[in-house]
This record gives C-alpha cells, sequence and structure tokens, in this order.
C-alpha cells in the first residue's frame, strides 16, 4: 500500500465519512494526491465513495487562447495605435468589430470606427475586461468554486459560452468517502513494521534502516509542480554577448540613454537639415527641452566640422536639443572624446557598450519603441576594413550566424558596410548590424588622431533567429507574462 | 531612405543581361525592397539621391557593369544661355534661390514622364524638407514666351495643373489639394503680410511656388523641350538638385542649355556643372582597406563607380563627376574603390595587439543581484522605461508635479507621455496580464528610473520586488529584503514608513546610515483594484544607485 492510501484510510478509520476537503486540510497532501488514493482505493474496495452531480466548466481551445487577449481588445488596441480610429473596410476582425460595437468602445462614424473614452481606457490597459477575467477565474476556479462563480455572473458566463469559450457539462464529483470492511482490514493487516516509510534523523542514527526494508514508492503518484524563478530572456542574452565580447578583450563601457541630438547626431556627422536625420525616428524631450554642453572646445570643433562639410547654418540650439538616444554609438562619440587627452593609453583600444534605444514609432509586432542594442569601437593606429571584418565575423560565428558584408551608408562611417546573413529557412537576407571606419572628420573634431573602426547591432532582433533563440516575435520580451517568464525559450548558442 | 519603384522591363539594359543588372544593384549596396515580375522597389540611402532617378541608376549600372565607361568631361555645358530669369527684391527676402535650365530633345515617352516627377517629387519631399527647403517645377518649355521673373506678391491668379478654371493664389492655399499640402511652405515677408513667391514669363504666371505649376505649361509624354526652375532656401542644395537633373538628362542624351539668373545684387549662370578632382594616395586606400589597392586597377575600379581616373605618381586622381553630392573627400573615393573590388572578397584579418577584456561594475553587480533573487525564487522582469502620469503615477495613487519628471514630446504612440520614476506600476502591469498563471507570481525588476530636480536630469537605478499570492504579507518581504541587504553587505535599520501605493501602517522604510533607501510594503487594495488584481500583494524597493554619473 502506498503511503498515501495508508494514510488515507487510517485518517477515514478516525474521523469517519470524510470530504475530500477535509481530507486535503488535515492530511497535507495535495488534492492530485487524494484522488489518486481514492481512486486506487476504490478499485480495491477498500472504501466507499459517494458521489454527486455537479455542473462544471471548461474552457474550448478557443477560450483558451483568448485568456490572455480577447480579439475586442485586440482590435482595440490597433485602433489605439493608429490614431484612436480605423477605416471599417480594413478591419477584417468581424468578431473583434462586433463585440467592440456591443460593448461600447467603439463609434461607428461614417466608415471610421473611432475609439469612445471607454474604448480607449480598455486598450491603454486602464480599464479590466470583465468578461476575460471572469474566463481567468474560471480557469482556475477548483471544482468546488464553479457553481458558486456561475450563479454570481449568470450573464457573463451565458455569454461566454454563447461565444464557444467555454463548455458546461455535468460531471460526478466525489461528496464524501467512507471506510469499508475490507479497508479496515486492510489498514490492520498492513504491517506498520514491514518498512522504512519516510526516512527520518531517528531511524539514520539508530541504525534502524540496517534490519528493516523501505516500502516501495509508486513513481508514478501524481505531484506538486515547482514553479521556477528565471532571469529574464534579455539577461541571459546579453550576458551571452557580453561574454563574446569580453573573451574578444573588449572593454565594457556605459553612456547617457537621455542625451543631446549634439552627442547622437551632431558629433556623428549627421547634418542638422537633411534626410539622414530621418533615418531613425526620434524621441524628443519636452522636459527638460536643451541640455547643455559644457566641452566648449568639442562643440566649437564639430559646429567647424559642419559648417565645412555641409557649408549651412549649424544650430548649437538644435544641437543642445534633449533626445532619448537613438543608437548606443553616442556613447561611442563619448569615449573618443573622452580618449582625446590620453597620450599614453596601449593601442589599440576595445570598447563595448549594450544598453536600451528609442525609436518614435507606431508600435506592432514588429516594431517596439524601446529595444536593446550593442555598439563597439576599435581605436588604434593601423586598423583596416580588413580587420573590422575578421571582428565582426568572429563576433557573429560565436553566436552560430556565418555573415556576409554588403555596402551601405551611415553618416558616420566612411567606408561603411551593413552586416546581414542569408536566412535559408526563408530565404530571406537578414540585416544585422551597420559597421564601418569612423569619418576622420569626426575622429579630428573628437580629438583623436586615430582611426576608429565601429559597429552597432540591435539586440532583440536576433533572438528572432531560429539559431540564437527562435522567438516568434520581440513584442513578447516586454510583456512578462509570469508563464511565459516561467517557460520561456533558452538561448541556444 | 527613400524607396522607389521602376518597372522591370524599363530595367532592360540593351549589353547587360538581366542578372548583371540585378549584381550591379546589389554590387552597389542598393537595398531591393521588393522584386515582383512586372515592378522593382528600391531603398536608396540619402546619400545617393543620384540614384532615385531612373537615368541616374542606369547610369550607375552601365558603369558598374563596365557598359559605359566614364569619359572625361563629359558634362560640360557648352551651350549658350537661353535665357534670364530676373529675381525681384520682394521674393528675395523669402524665399531666396533659383536655379534654372532649358533641355531639348528630352525623351519622357513610355514611363520616363512619370520617373522624372517621382524623382523631383521625392527628391523635394526629402533633402527638400517637403518644398520648403526646395522645390524643383517642370514647363514644356514651347509654352513660355520672353524671359522669366522669380517674385512675390500678396495675390495673383491662374489657371493651376489640370484645373478647369483660374483660381487666385489664396483660393489655391486654401481650396486645391496640393495647396493644402504644402501651405506651411508659403512665407509671410517681415512685416507679417503673406506673400506668394511665384514665377511668370513676359505674358502669364507659371506657377505658384512652391505648390503648383501651370495649367499652360503642362508636360505629355510627347514633350521634347523643358525649362526646369529649382527654388529654395538652400543654395547648396538647389545647386546640388541643378547638378543631378542636368547631368541626367545630358546622359540620356539631350542638350542642357543654361540660364542666367539675375539676382538684384549678383548675377550667375546656372546649372554650374564642375568636377572636384580628388588625389586618393594608394597607400591610404591599403592602409585603409587592407586589400593592397595598388595591386589591383584602382582606375578601372574608378570607372566602374563613376569616376574618370588617372594615375599621378603613388596616387590616382579621382575626376568627381557633379551629379556625386555626396563625395567630399579621398574617404570617400576609397570606399567607392572598396564598392567596386566587391566587399566580399575583403580578406579577414586580427587585430594586432593584445587585449584584456574588463566587465562594467555595475553591470556585474546588478548581475549577481539578479541571480541572487532567482535563488529566492523570483523570475525577472524587463519593462520599457516609456510610460504614460496615468499608469506611472494615477495608478499606484502618487501625486506629482510636471517639474518633477522627464517628458517626451509628440510621441507617435498616444500612450508614451514620460519616462518612468518608479519600477512598481510597470510590476503591477505585469501581475495583472498573468491572471490565468499560477500562484504564488513573483517577480523582480532591476532598471533605470528617472526624476528631474531643478532642470537637471536624474538618472537611478532600482531593484524592485513583488509577490502575489492568497497569503502574501509584510512578514515574507520583511524577510527577502534581510537576505538582500546581508548579501549586498549593507547594515540598515526598518522603520515605519508610509508610500501611496501601499497600506498605512504596514509600510516600512530600510533606513541606512541617515537615507531612506528602500521600502517594503503592502500594496493598497484601491492599487489592486486599479490593476484589477485579486490576490494581495507585497512589494519591496530598494534604490541600487541613487545618481548614475557618467
Amino acid at each position: 500500500m502506498h503511503e498515501y492510501e495508508n494514510k488515507l484510510l487510517a485518517f477515514l478509520k478516525d474521523n469517519g465519512a470524510s470530504s475530500i476537503e477535509e481530507m486535503e486540510a488535515k492530511l497535507g497532501i495535495g488534492n492530485d494526491a487524494i484522488l489518486w488514493a481514492i481512486e486506487n482505493l476504490s478499485k480495491q474496495g477498500a472504501i466507499a465513495v459517494k458521489r454527486d452531480a455537479e455542473s462544471g466548466v471548461w474552457l474550448t481551445d478557443e477560450g483558451k487562447e483568448d485568456l490572455e487577449e480577447f480579439p475586442e481588445e485586440r482590435l482595440v488596441k490597433k485602433l489605439e495605435r493608429s490614431g484612436n480610429k480605423w477605416s471599417v473596410s480594413e478591419i477584417n476582425d468581424s468578431i473583434g468589430l462586433s463585440w467592440c460595437k456591443k460593448n461600447r468602445w467603439i463609434n461607428i462614424e461614417g466608415n471610421m470606427a473611432v475609439l469612445t473614452g471607454e474604448g480607449l481606457a480598455v486598450a491603454k490597459g486602464s480599464r479590466q475586461y470583465a468578461a476575460r477575467m471572469l474566463l481567468g477565474r474560471l480557469n482556475r476556479a477548483k471544482a468546488g468554486e464553479v457553481t458558486q462563480i456561475v450563479s454570481q455572473n449568470k450573464d457573463l458566463v451565458g455569454t461566454l459560452s454563447k461565444r464557444g469559450l467555454i463548455g458546461f457539462r455535468e460531471r460526478s464529483v466525489v461528496k464524501s468517502v467512507s471506510i469499508t470492511k475490507t479497508g479496515s482490514d486492510m489498514l490492520s493487516s498492513s504491517p506498520h513494521d514491514s518498512g522504512i516509510g519516510a526516512l527520518t534523523k531517528e531511524i539514520i542514527k539508530s541504525g534502524e534502516w540496517k534490519n528493516k526494508q523501505f516500502k516501495r514508492y509508486d513513481v508514478n503518484a501524481p505531484f506538486e509542480e515547482v514553479l521556477p524563478g528565471r532571469t529574464h530572456l534579455l539577461r541571459e542574452f546579453i550576458n551571452f554577448v557580453r561574454m563574446v565580447w569580453l573573451e574578444m578583450g573588449f572593454v565594457e563601457v556605459s553612456g547617457p540613454i537621455i542625451d543631446s541630438a549634439f552627442w547622437n547626431f551632431d558629433a556623428l556627422f549627421s547634418p542638422q537639415d537633411h534626410p539622414t536625420r530621418e533615418m531613425q525616428d526620434t524621441f524628443f524631450l519636452s522636459n527638460p527641452k536643451q541640455l547643455t554642453i559644457d566641452d566648449l572646445g568639442v562643440l566649437e570643433r564639430v559646429r567647424r566640422m559642419h559648417t565645412n562639410a555641409w557649408k549651412e547654418e549649424w544650430s548649437k540650439e538644435l544641437a543642445q536639443s534633449a533626445v532619448l538616444r537613438t543608437h548606443t554609438t553616442s556613447v561611442s562619440a563619448h569615449y573618443m572624446n573622452k580618449l582625446a587627452g590620453a597620450v599614453n593609453a596601449n593601442y589599440p583600444l576595445r570598447f563595448f557598450s549594450i544598453g536600451p534605444v528609442f525609436r518614435n514609432e507606431n508600435l506592432d509586432y514588429k516594431h517596439l519603441a524601446e529595444m536593446r542594442m550593442c555598439d563597439g569601437i576599435i581605436i588604434g593606429d593601423d586598423l583596416t576594413l580588413s580587420n573590422l571584418v575578421y571582428t565582426l565575423k568572429s563576433f557573429y560565428s560565436r553566436i552560430g550566424l556565418d555573415v556576409k558584408f554588403r555596402p551601405s551608408y551611415f553618416p558616420f562611417t566612411e567606408p561603411s558596410l551593413e552586416v546581414f546573413y542569408y536566412d535559408k529557412e526563408h530565404g530571406d537576407s537578414i540585416e544585422l548590424a551597420g559597421s564601418g571606419m569612423i569619418r576622420k572628420e569626426i575622429t579630428k573634431a573628437m580629438g583623436i588622431n586615430k582611426k576608429v573602426l565601429a559597429w552597432g547591432l540591435g539586440l532583440d532582433r536576433l533572438l528572432l533567429s531560429s539559431k540564437v533563440c527562435g522567438l516568434d516575435s520581440i513584442t513578447v520580451l516586454y510583456k512578462n507574462n509570469v508563464g511565459w517568464l516561467r517557460s520561456r525559450p533558452n538561448i541556444k548558442v | 531612405m527613400a524607396i522607389i519603384s521602376f518597372d522591370i522591363r524599363d530595367l532592360r539594359i540593351q549589353g547587360v543581361p538581366q542578372e548583371k543588372v540585378l549584381e550591379a544593384i546589389l554590387g552597389l549596396g542598393i537595398e531591393i525592397e521588393e522584386k515582383t515580375s512586372k515592378e522593382l522597389k528600391l531603398n536608396i540611402t540619402p546619400n545617393r539621391p543620384d540614384l532615385l532617378d531612373f537615368t541616374g541608376l542606369v547610369r550607375a549600372i552601365e558603369n558598374f557593369a563596365g557598359k559605359r565607361v566614364p569619359r572625361e568631361n563629359f558634362y560640360r555645358i557648352k551651350n549658350k544661355p537661353e535665357l534670364t530669369i530676373s529675381v525681384t527684391e520682394e521674393v528675395y527676402t523669402i524665399r531666396p534661390y533659383i536655379a534654372g535650365m532649358v533641355v531639348k530633345n528630352a525623351d519622357l515617352s513610355g514611363n520616363m514622364l512619370k520617373y522624372l516627377i517621382n524623382f523631383t517629387d521625392k527628391f523635394a519631399d526629402t533633402y527638400g524638407r517637403r518644398r520648403k527647403k526646395l522645390a524643383i517645377g517642370i514647363h514644356s518649355l514651347n509654352a513660355i514666351k520672353g524671359n522669366i521673373t522669380y517674385t512675390a506678391s500678396g495675390e495673383g491668379s491662374f489657371k493651376p495643373l489640370n484645373s478647369t478654371r483660374p483660381m487666385s493664389f489664396s483660393d489655391i492655399i486654401n481650396g486645391h489639394d496640393k495647396g493644402a499640402a504644402y501651405r506651411d511652405t508659403i512665407p509671410k515677408n517681415e512685416s507679417g503680410r503673406t506673400l506668394y513667391p511665384y514665377i511668370a514669363d513676359s505674358e502669364k504666371t507659371l506657377a505658384l511656388i512652391p505648390i503648383i505649376n501651370s495649367d499652360a505649361t503642362k508636360l505629355s509624354p510627347k514633350t521634347r523641350d523643358l525649362f526646369i526652375d529649382i527654388t529654395g532656401t538652400s543654395k547648396t542644395t538647389i545647386r546640388n538638385a541643378a547638378a543631378l537633373l542636368a547631368c541626367s538628362f545630358m546622359y540620356a542624351g539631350a542638350g542642357v542649355y543654361p540660364v542666367i539668373v539675375s539676382y538684384p545684387m549678383s548675377k550667375e549662370t546656372t546649372p554650374a556643372l564642375s568636377y572636384d578632382e580628388i588625389k586618393v594616395s594608394l597607400k591610404v586606400a591599403d592602409e585603409t582597406l587592407g586589400i593592397e589597392a595598388g595591386r589591383h586597377n584602382v582606375i578601372t575600379l574608378a570607372n566602374r563607380m563613376g569616376y574618370v581616373a588617372s594615375k599621378y605618381g603613388s596616387s590616382v586622381l579621382f575626376y568627381v563627376p557633379p551629379y556625386r553630392v555626396d563625395v567630399l573627400n579621398d574617404q570617400d573615393a576609397i570606399e567607392d574603390i572598396a564598392v567596386a573590388f566587391g566587399y566580399d572578397r575583403i580578406v579577414p584579418m586580427p587585430v594586432k595587439g593584445i587585449a584584456e577584456g574588463l566587465a562594467s561594475e555595475q553591470y556585474e553587480l546588478e548581475d549577481g543581484l539578479a541571480s541572487f533573487m532567482v535563488g529566492l525564487g523570483y523570475s525577472e522582469a524587463v519593462n520599457s522605461m516609456l510610460t504614460n502620469e496615468k499608469l506611472n503615477f494615477d495608478s499606484v495613487m502618487k501625486k506629482y508635479e510636471e517639474e518633477s519628471y522627464v517628458s517626451v514630446a509628440d510621441a507617435k504612440t498616444s500612450s508614451i507621455t514620460m519616462l518612468r520614476t518608479s519600477l512598481l506600476p510597470g510590476l503591477l502591469q505585469n501581475l495583472a496580464g498573468s491572471r490565468a498563471e499560477k500562484l504564488p507570481q513573483r517577480l523582480f525588476e532591476i532598471g533605470r528610473v528617472f526624476s528631474l530636480s531643478k532642470g537637471k536630469i536624474k538618472e537611478s537605478v532600482k531593484l524592485l520586488v513583488v509577490s502575489e499570492h492568497a497569503k502574501a504579507n509584510f512578514a515574507e518581504m520583511r524577510s527577502v529584503a534581510d537576505s538582500l541587504l546581508k548579501y549586498m553587505g549593507i547594515s540598515y535599520k526598518v522603520k515605519p514608513g508610509e508610500s501611496s501605493a501601499n497600506i498605512e501602517g504596514r509600510t516600512a522604510s530600510i533606513v541606512v546610515g541617515d537615507e531612506i533607501m528602500g521600502r517594503i510594503g503592502e500594496v493598497h487594495p484601491q492599487v489592486l483594484e486599479n490593476f484589477g488584481l485579486e490576490e494581495p500583494v507585497v512589494s519591496l524597493s530598494l534604490t541600487l544607485v541613487k545618481e548614475v554619473k557618467y
């Protein structure tokens, strides 16, 4: 007899007919384990089980899919991202649309679906959707709780059922259990001293175990699920990337997340009034609007760099606009400038930095406003494009990608190389990084008479590669659903 | 980046097989955005506006494939000026510069007219900053009588392109879709009066600048002779645009005739085409590229990128054609050597010298804490630093002043207005989004928060821990705090504290020295309700770095 069965029989003998809840509370055995023991014992005729019919609720596959988000919630979020409205003819989600109307989350104005205040609140997550909350409660509810939940939410339960998200069934539940004659016999004939149950300190110390046998466990007995604590996928990946750069002899540095346009653009030779600045949609700050550059030397050198090259006026005020950095290349600019006075440095010097960068974009499954990026530079005298190609090939081969190079354009490098790899699965070439040799106009303005090899790569998107992690979508990274955090994919390399 | 489409049939270039055309496009570093059986959509980088133009693209392909070798002084205008443009004082104070040219025997048949308009529109929208800095107008030369005047006035009227009736300038600005689109380019003069720039010939208005041309000078695919005006506020951009267009027409075999521009104080002839001469030392090229450039025929490589080149001692002289407005000095020429040579032929070579890697102390500290928290059974969350007042303050019942936090201007996503000042709302939102998951739910985040004090930005590093389950309480988090602070080697005291997000009397401050470095507390039921949370939550916050210095 298994330990659980033994305990249960002993309990019933002492307490008479009992409910599962009573046994659960007093025996310290989980619900699953009790049900398992009841089933075993009842097969042997050791217990009598009184059953009752109870209405049960179960989530359909569709219901399970909607636990995270209902179609109508998805739709209002989409509307919110596109300026709170959308052309009705372009909405191909009829379920979402009809529920949005029913819930008064949208108004139809002409051909446009326009969010109402209520709809906006749902889209922004400041209001919870009662239907989905109820679905979640039903999903988690224990057998005994279902009836109460159903009776308190009749209308909404009806709706969920009509939508095919939940189903009902009468099921027989265990009402009470009592011990039979057979059971009593089993219990009394079960030789209490015939084997060691739980191993205790006393048994070990007394040496009792030397003369006795151990009871055999049923290895298929039910078990409790352990909920693990885990680091975030981004940390695991960033740590991996850090390790690669550190192994390759790079020094890890960091720089301001909020910076002036000066360090984000001007110091990197991006003309003030030119489409190159629009290659990256920038978040400007409304408070503070300006960040003063105290180093007047570098300010003047950068001003001269611009007016000489572009023959147009250069505005200090524009340069001092406060921005959320659009790339970690700004950190590289800061470090070039910091090294200006370092006469005795042991060149070539190698730096890398990893951190958040921001793009003012409409959010969707492909675009996030905040991402993680990694920049690197090598500063020295005898550096060539061959060295850059070697360094980047070496880096990517360590994360399992065989990369190639093609010409491209970045305002701050000349020559410029784009790093890409050919994804055989999708027959598509995927851009991984921008790189090149920093323009000598820039090194001069930063005050270093050296060559600088530089590159910048987005980290989030690398996680989509099946060789790195095989993540389905990058938006999941910042949602932090607890279930996902517990069972998230691992870094493969 | 600008996307531009061409009919794939137009890119069948005589003497260049189709696969060589695609090879040249990729070799030049032009990204193919989309390729169908009919159309090729290309992504052109902002340094090469010449490739937005059909002729410019064909030229680059023909050069790269070696079909046409650039000829010395090909882009020299030998024709005599055909027209004069007089610039008046009125317009000179508001939209001062103009360049013009006359083109004869241009071929606008097939898709050519469409490509030309696409190019000028795209150029004016990007480099021309939505026509403010620069705009281009193209007219049928035959419809123009006499010389041109570029001027401005408070009102005027003409029949705009494709219109059935004349309209006044102000009607165009208010009633015509082009007028509405580019209304903001119309300047006011010093006294605040609206002045409309326009060009006219000896008889009539030719265009309201930079909005729309007159219907009288309308182009058709059969038009062969053109007058082109380029107006704006940046002389450099206008000169570049004029050079680009002139070179294109010349390459395609049309005749380009200059125009004299007569400003109030000076005169010039446009377009001004000149070759910059750049000396490229082979040694410098080698040292940059690591390809032993001297062993390859640099002159041929230069030709394939459109340059005329000649040997000059141990250097090569590059003559930069007038349309290559991006080539500033030898670095740009050296890059073009590499592009023609082929990036895939560059042999990887390791950097010489020993290097010692060194990790950031701050990162290591945070990483150690993360491992420790995982050991306590907590999972790590990473939330965005971008948030809004409602989530960051209101949802946790925190009062705030506008001057105390960093706010973001004009976000395309309306839910982004500021940078977070606290990690708590993000984690509570994570719990709220995880209601279907098993309890207990235990999360932590290590992250940056930002605040403003007297206009100065303060960036801090915080740790926040939350635990949600039926029995979550103060004592649980008190234990976590103790073990964490012991791990960090910090001696601390706990005193009664308060926080708007917590239940009064169930909040403690963690005091290190004389300073409050953290807080433990049971989250207030009103806050739980705000997030739709149904179980108790207890939280711990700890300041890891009070102010990050760079």
